[in-house]
C-alpha cells in the first residue's frame, strides 16, 4: 500500500515551470516521503506565490504556519511554511517554506490571493508575533486581547507565572507588605503588541483602581 | 497581614445607585473609544443611530459549542457580523513539542469531540507517513469502519441539531437513539466513548472483540430506515424547508479561495475529497462515490451530509465484507508498541515496551524531515504538519482543523441577512469549537 504523501506527490515538480529568475529564487528542494518541499528567502515568496497561483494553477492555499527554529544552525530564525495545492486532472500538492529573520519579523500577506491566508496568517501572527504586512485583520486570534505573550515561540517558559509576572505582585517585606516591581516577560521577540508601552498600559489596568 | 491602604476607609463612602450608573456608562464609552471594532464591545448597546450591537454567544444554545459572533442589526438584519474565537484554547499544539509522539494520541480526541476516532486516525496516518511505515491491511481496515462508523455519528448528529434549531426536535432526538449505536461499537471496541484514544503510532491498542461484527451488522441493519424516516420529517416540514433554502450561499470560488473542505465545499460544487483524491490506509479499494450538490445553502449542505451518510455505510458494508485477519500493530517494534500480553510474558517485547515510553528514546524520526499530511475528517480536511528535529517528541506539530477555514467566510454570510438566518447557517456549518480553537 502506498502512503497518503507518495500519493499525495505526483510528479511534477513545481519549481521546474517557473522562469528562469525565479528559479534562482528557490534555495533547495527536499523531497521526503514523497513530498517536495521548496526553500526560499522572504521578501521573494510573495513573487513566488504570486507565480505557483496565477501559471500554474495553485488554486487552494491548505494552510500557512510558522517553525520557529531558536537557537538552531538554520539561516534564519523562523520559517513560514505555506502547503498549496492545484486541483483538477493533474492534482499537486507540496510546499513553500520561506525564511525569516528574528530582527525583522514581518513579511509582505498573500491574502489577495487566497482569502484563506487572511485567518492562517492572523493565526500565525497570534502564536509567533510575525506581522503579515498587508493583512487587514492581526487582531488577536486565540489569545484573548490583552494577551502580552505569543505561546508557540519556543522561548515561552512552560513553567512559573508566566505572564502573570506582568502584574505587580504584592509581597511580604519584613513586617509590611510592598509592591514588588514588575519584571519583563522573557522573551526575545519585541515586537507586535508586545511593546514596552503596551505593557505598560497592561499593568496600569491591572491594579486596583484607588 | 496588614491592609492595604487602598481598601482602608472604603466602606464609609456607598455610592449611591445613580453614580455608579453613570461610571458604567462612562466605561462603556470610554472602552468602545479605544476601539474601532465590535468585538471589544461586550455588552448590548445602542448605538444612537438606530443600530444595536448583539453577543450572539458564546454561550447561546445555538452555537453548540463557545462561539462568540458580534452582530449589529438593523432591525432584524445584520449589517456587520464579527467573530470571535479562542474560548477553548487549550494549547495542543505546544503539547505536541512537548510529549512524545504516542502520548500526543489522547490529545488529539479532545479537539474534534463528536468524531474522536477520525482525530486519533488522522493523527497516526500522519506520523506513520512521516516514518514511512505501512499499517498492517487488518489495522487499516478497522480504522476505515471506525472513521465511516464516526462520521455516520457525526454527520447524523449535525442534522439533527440542524432540525432542532430550526423548530424540528424530534428529528434531533431520533439522531440520538441511533448515534448511540455507533457509540455501542465505540464503546466495545476501545472502552471509551467520546475520547477513544483508539489508535497508536503503527496500528490500533488491541484487536476489536469477538462480538464486533454482530455489532456492526446490527448497526446496519437498523441505521438506514433512520436516513428515510430524518428525510420524511424534514422535507415535509415547510418550515424547516424555508428556513434553508437559498440562505447562506458559498459560491465555488469562494470555497476554493477561503479554503472550504468537506461536506460544505462538497455542497457547494467543489469536487474535494481526500479519501478519493489521495487515498490513505486503502480507501482506493472500496468502491464508493463522493457525492457533490451544486446550489451551496445551508439545504445542499443537509442533503449533502446525508449522502455522505449513505456512501458511509457502503463503505462499512465493503470492509466488513473483506475484513482481513492477522495483526493489527505493525511488526517493527522500534515504533510501534507491541501488544499487552507479549508485554507482560515475553521478555524482548517488555524492552521493546519500555524504549518506546521511555522519554528520549521512543520514536525517532529523520532529522529535519517534514510532511504535511491530511485525511478527511467529517468536518472537512484534517491536516497535520509535523518537522522533526529527530528527538521522540515533534519539534513543530501543527494542526489544520477543518472547522478553521470552514467558519472563516462565516460573518460574511450572514451580513446582510436576517438573524434567525444566522442560525440556519451556523447549524449546517457544524463547527466544534473544540478543533476550531485547539
Amino acid at each position: 500500500m502506498e502512503s497518503t504523501a507518495a500519493n499525495m506527490a505526483k510528479k511534477y515538480p513545481p519549481h521546474a515551470a517557473l522562469p528562469t529568475p525565479l528559479q534562482k529564487m528557490i534555495l533547495d528542494t527536499l523531497e521526503h516521503q514523497g513530498q517536495t518541499q521548496l526553500r526560499c528567502m522572504v521578501p521573494d515568496h510573495r513573487a513566488l506565490l504570486e507565480n505557483f497561483k496565477n501559471e500554474q494553477g495553485y488554486q487552494f492555499l491548505v494552510d500557512v504556519t510558522a517553525i520557529d527554529h531558536l537557537g538552531t544552525d538554520t539561516p534564519e530564525r523562523f520559517e513560514i511554511v505555506y502547503v498549496l495545492r492545484r486541483l483538477g486532472d493533474q492534482p499537486h500538492q507540496f510546499r513553500l517554506h520561506a525564511w525569516l529573520s528574528e530582527n525583522e519579523p514581518s513579511l509582505e500577506s498573500v491574502y489577495d490571493l487566497w482569502d484563506s491566508a487572511r485567518w492562517g496568517e492572523r493565526e500565525t501572527h497570534d502564536m509567533f508575533g510575525i506581522v503579515f504586512e498587508g493583512n487587514p485583520d492581526l487582531r488577536r486570534f486565540l489569545m484573548p486581547e490583552d494577551y502580552p505573550a505569543f505561546p508557540l515561540l519556543k522561548d515561552y517558559p512552560l513553567t512559573g507565572k508566566q505572564e502573570r509576572r506582568q502584574f505587580p505582585r504584592v509581597v511580604p517585606r519584613g513586617d509590611q507588605m510592598v509592591e514588588e516591581e514588575p519584571t519583563d516577560y522573557p522573551t526575545s521577540i519585541g515586537r507586535g503588541m508586545h511593546t514596552p508601552e503596551y505593557n505598560e498600559e497592561v499593568r496600569r489596568d491591572s491594579k486596583p483602581r484607588q | 497581614m496588614t491592609p492595604s491602604p487602598a481598601s482602608e476607609g472604603r466602606d464609609t463612602q456607598v455610592p449611591s445607585a445613580k453614580t455608579l450608573k453613570k461610571e458604567l456608562e462612562k466605561g462603556w464609552r470610554d472602552h468602545r473609544a479605544g476601539t474601532t471594532s465590535p468585538a471589544a464591545m461586550n455588552l448590548v448597546d445602542e448605538t444612537g443611530d438606530g443600530r444595536l450591537v448583539m453577543n450572539f454567544g458564546p454561550q447561546h444554545p445555538a452555537t453548540h459549542g463557545t462561539l462568540r459572533s458580534i452582530f449589529t442589526l438593523e432591525g432584524e438584519t445584520i449589517s456587520e457580523a464579527d467573530v470571535e474565537i479562542g474560548f477553548l484554547h487549550t494549547g495542543f499544539e505546544k503539547l505536541g513539542e512537548n510529549m512524545t509522539y504516542q502520548q500526543w494520541v489522547t490529545v488529539s480526541d479532545r479537539m474534534n469531540y463528536l468524531s474522536a476516532i477520525n482525530n486519533n486516525v488522522g493523527y497516526s496516518v500522519a506520523v506513520e507517513d512521516l516514518l514511512g511505515i505501512d499499517v498492517p491491511p487488518r489495522c487499516a481496515s478497522l480504522r476505515v469502519i471506525m472513521s465511516e462508523l464516526s462520521r455516520i455519528a457525526d454527520h447524523i448528529l449535525c442534522v439533527g441539531l440542524q432540525g432542532m434549531d430550526l423548530g424540528a426536535f424530534s428529528v434531533m432526538l431520533w439522531a440520538f437513539e441511533k448515534r448511540e449505536l455507533v457509540y455501542d461499537i465505540i464503546e466495545a471496541v476501545c472502552g471509551a466513548r467520546l475520547t477513544t484514544s483508539w489508535t497508536r503510532v503503527g496500528g490500533i491498542i488491541r484487536d476489536v472483540p469477538e462480538f464486533f461484527p454482530d455489532l456492526v451488522y446490527s448497526f446496519l441493519d437498523e441505521f438506514p430506515p433512520l436516513v428515510e424516516e430524518i428525510h420524511m420529517m424534514l422535507l415535509n416540514n415547510k418550515i424547516f424547508v424555508d428556513r434553508v433554502k437559498e440562505i447562506g450561499v458559498v459560491t465555488e470560488e469562494q470555497a476554493l479561495s477561503w479554503g472550504i473542505t468537506g461536506p460544505i465545499a462538497r455542497a457547494s460544487g467543489l469536487d474535494i475529497d481526500v479519501r478519493r483524491d489521495s487515498p490513505y490506509l486503502g480507501y482506493d479499494q472500496y468502491d464508493f462515490k463522493v457525492p457533490v450538490q451544486s446550489e451551496g445553502d445551508s439545504f445542499s449542505r443537509y442533503m449533502q451530509r446525508m449522502e455522505e451518510i449513505e456512501q458511509s455505510l457502503e463503505i462499512i458494508r465493503q470492509a466488513m465484507a473483506t475484513l482481513p485477519g492477522g495483526p493489527v500493530v505493525h511488526d517493527d517494534f522500534k515504533t510501534s508498541l507491541p501488544a499487552k500480553d507479549a508485554v507482560h510474558n515475553d521478555m524482548e517485547s517488555l524492552i521493546h515496551h519500555f524504549k518506546l515510553v521511555m522519554l528520549g528514546h521512543g520514536i525517532q524520526p529523520k532529522p529535519g524531515s517534514s510532511i504535511y499530511s491530511a485525511t478527511e475528517a467529517p468536518c472537512g480536511e484534517l491536516g497535520y504538519f509535523i518537522h522533526s528535529d529527530g528527538s521522540d517528541t515533534a519539534y513543530r506539530l501543527r494542526v489544520r482543523p477543518p472547522s478553521l477555514y470552514n467558519y472563516a467566510i462565516f460573518p460574511r454570510l450572514v451580513e446582510g441577512g436576517m438573524l434567525s438566518d444566522a442560525v440556519a447557517v451556523l447549524s449546517s456549518f457544524h463547527v466544534i469549537a473544540g478543533e476550531l480553537d485547539r
